[in-house]
């Protein structure tokens, strides 16, 4: 029961955050010189001054900066995000047609970099100050120095213009149909559909761009799993086990890594958050269609209902994220279980 | 009398030795700080003097050989307009380095002013001051910067003001952490007792105690500064065009794609300058957190 409670209370803290974020969004697109018409009207309709007067009433601009926020909150509580300037398409719709992508590419690299990072983190604090501690270390601090961009680019050209061992740019080939639209991720809809050369296709697709982000978010994981595992390590129940006679890799991994969790599930929900909502740099280079790419086309249009949307949404996602990592920490452990 | 002297000075002496020891010793033991520090130095050098050893100037074209294999003449190649890539990195430094640390500094200054306020005074100056904190933390990095830079209009000038947007609330954080930890201390409260103004008390008693915290974070930090001013100079929301600064290039390379060499060079740059501050920043947190000794 207190569980529920727990959540229902978290739930109804967000929703002050969430109006919030609304506001900042709305700041940020409003406290500036720029004026969306010079950027989405052509130079040849500027001149005409019915075509702008027409423009400003269809999106509201208009009005006071205070009934346009007014509007949008009325709006925001019918459920409607409003439509985009870029796209003419209501804001709603374009986040439906954008987030699987993203959502696919965010959940491959973040568990491809949660076995990597733990896996190097785990063997970086067992083997303290040997060559694979060394090694592993450099390794992270290599994978969070390196810009995405520069990395996707060098794996672009050695993986697939020269060994052409990997696909390039993009979800699919240009030459393979969209499964039927399920839940939008290209793996699950063409396995629903019973079409395995589209499955391994999108399956190819995804590989580099994964590879790339999971590199980095390896790098973070693997950096805290060797703190964390650090201390536990030192523990007096660890060496109980040892006494006791537990298997060496029993005594790592159940007594060690389980109670080195809490950390880690904390820094794994922080990246896999900022994949979802902030992998545009990945994103523009692989061509993915994704909601990166959707907020930066957005941004440079001037396009404020789609960069509110966009920006109340990532807000959302974080706060579910942080959610299910605190009801993580409940399942993990007991003690908070306790409480 | 002056035996007495002689041996406060030979103590004096011993002590200078053995911290200079001390100071090689904790170096020895962090052999990856020590290269972060030479790469970075080198890469400070490099910038200073890039108009005496770059061979050509950083805008000048030459149409003839555009985007030519690197040769004994232009050692990384040459770009789409025949600028010489090699020269434009070694200048691209002139811009990347500033802007990242201008970032931190500015970042690290608003943040633990505000910081510190909240903490100082508390109450309902802490409650709004940690409140929009928040506000900014729930955007991702490249995200806000991205609308910032878009609504300001994109140049350097503002791809900084960007980042230091972004960049405060994690120093207004930390330094509200540290100024309530060093108030209940008791010789704060010796200093109210002897009747110190607040302000003296907050600049000269609190502050200075927080400040060695808050420099470690910004070694930490600054690798990541460079790394996120690169990222929105890629996207076209820093320098123009045509400004020989790193992530610009790599995003003109990219239309060059098979000619690696006009992205690889400065992608090279950015990552050797981020992993030479990570490396300086862990060995610092290394050397002053104990704990992880």
């Amino acid at each position: 029961m207190t569980f529920f409670r727990y959540i229902a209370r978290r739930v109804l803290f967000t929703i002050p955050i969430l109006l919030g974020i609304t506001l900042v969004s709305f700041l940020i697109a409003n406290a500036v010189p720029a004026d969306p018409i010079n950027v989405n009207l052509p130079q040849s309709q500027l001149n005409n001054p019915e075509i702008v007067a027409a423009f400003r009433a269809e999106w509201g601009l208009d009005k006071t900066p205070v009934e346009q926020y007014l509007t949008y909150l009325g709006n925001l509580a019918q459920g409607n995000l409003g439509r985009s300037i870029k796209t003419r398409q209501p804001v709603a719709e374009d986040i439906a047609r954008f987030l699987p992508a993203t959502i696919e590419l965010a959940t491959n690299a973040t568990a491809l970099g949660i076995i990597l990072g733990v896996g190097l983190g785990v063997a970086s604090a067992v083997w303290r100050n040997q060559w694979i501690d060394f090694a592993a270390r450099t390794l992270a601090v290599i994978g969070v120095s390196v810009p995405v961009f520069v990395l996707a680019l060098i794996f672009l050209s050695v993986f697939h213009a020269q060994l052409g061992i990997a696909a390039g740019p993009g979800r699919l080939d240009f030459t393979m149909d969209e499964p039927a639209m399920l839940t939008g991720l290209f793996t699950i809809d063409s396995l629903a559909a019973g079409r395995l050369d589209i499955f391994a296709n999108a399956v190819a697709h995804l590989v580099l761009p994964s590879l790339v982000l999971a590199l980095y978010v390896a790098g973070l994981i693997s950096r805290v799993t060797r703190s964390s595992m650090l201390e536990v390590l030192g523990m007096d129940y660890m060496r109980t086990a040892r006494a006791k006679g537990v298997r060496e890799s029993l005594v790592v991994m159940r007594h060690g890594l389980s109670n080195a969790l809490i950390p880690i599930l904390t820094v794994i929900g922080l990246s896999y958050g900022n994949l979802l909502a902030g992998a545009v740099l990945t994103e523009s280079i692989f061509a993915w269609p994704g909601i990166g790419r959707y907020m930066f086309r957005a941004s440079t249009s001037q396009d404020f209902p789609a960069i509110m949307g966009v920006s109340l949404l990532i807000a959302l996602i974080y706060v579910v994220v942080n959610l299910v990592v605190d009801l993580l920490y409940y399942f993990v452990d007991p003690r908070i279980r306790a409480n | 009398m002056s035996s007495t002297s002689s041996t406060i000075s030979s103590i004096r002496v011993s002590a200078r030795t053995s911290r200079a020891g001390r100071i090689a010793g904790v170096l020895g033991r962090q052999p990856l700080l020590v290269v972060g520090i030479i790469v970075v130095i080198i890469w400070i050098i490099a910038a200073l003097l890039a108009s005496q050893i770059a061979p050509f100037e950083p805008l000048a074209q030459d149409v003839r050989n555009r985007v030519q294999p690197p040769s004994a003449a232009h050692l990384g190649g040459t770009d789409e307009l025949g600028r010489d890539v090699f020269s434009r990195v070694l200048y691209g430094g002139r811009i990347t380095i500033p802007a990242g640390i201008l970032v931190i500094v500015f970042g690290s200054l608003l943040g633990s002013a505000m910081g510190a306020l909240a903490g100082f005074l508390g109450g309902i100056w802490d409650e709004v001051i940690m409140r929009i904190s928040e506000l900014f933390m729930a955007f991702p990095t490249i995200i806000l910067a991205m609308a910032v830079t878009a609504a300001l209009g994109p140049d350097i000038r503002n791809a900084i003001i960007a980042l230091v947007v972004v960049w405060w609330p994690g120093y207004a954080r930390l330094m509200r952490g540290l100024v309530l930890k060093v108030k209940s201390n008791d010789y704060v409260e010796a200093a109210y007792c002897v009747g110190a103004p607040r302000r003296y008390i907050l600049l000269r008693t609190i502050i200075p105690n927080c400040i060695a915290s808050v420099l470690v974070m910004t070694t930490l930090d600054i690798g990541n500064a460079i790394l996120t001013f690169a990222g929105l100079s890629f996207l076209g929301l820093g320098p123009e065009p045509t400004s020989p600064e790193w992530g610009r290039m790599i995003a003109v390379g990219i239309d060059y794609f098979d000619q690696w060499w006009t992205w690889l060079y400065p992608g090279f740059a950015i990552a050797s300058l981020v992993i030479a501050f990570n490396f300086i920043g862990d060995g610092l947190r290394d050397i002053f957190d104990p704990r992880l000794r």
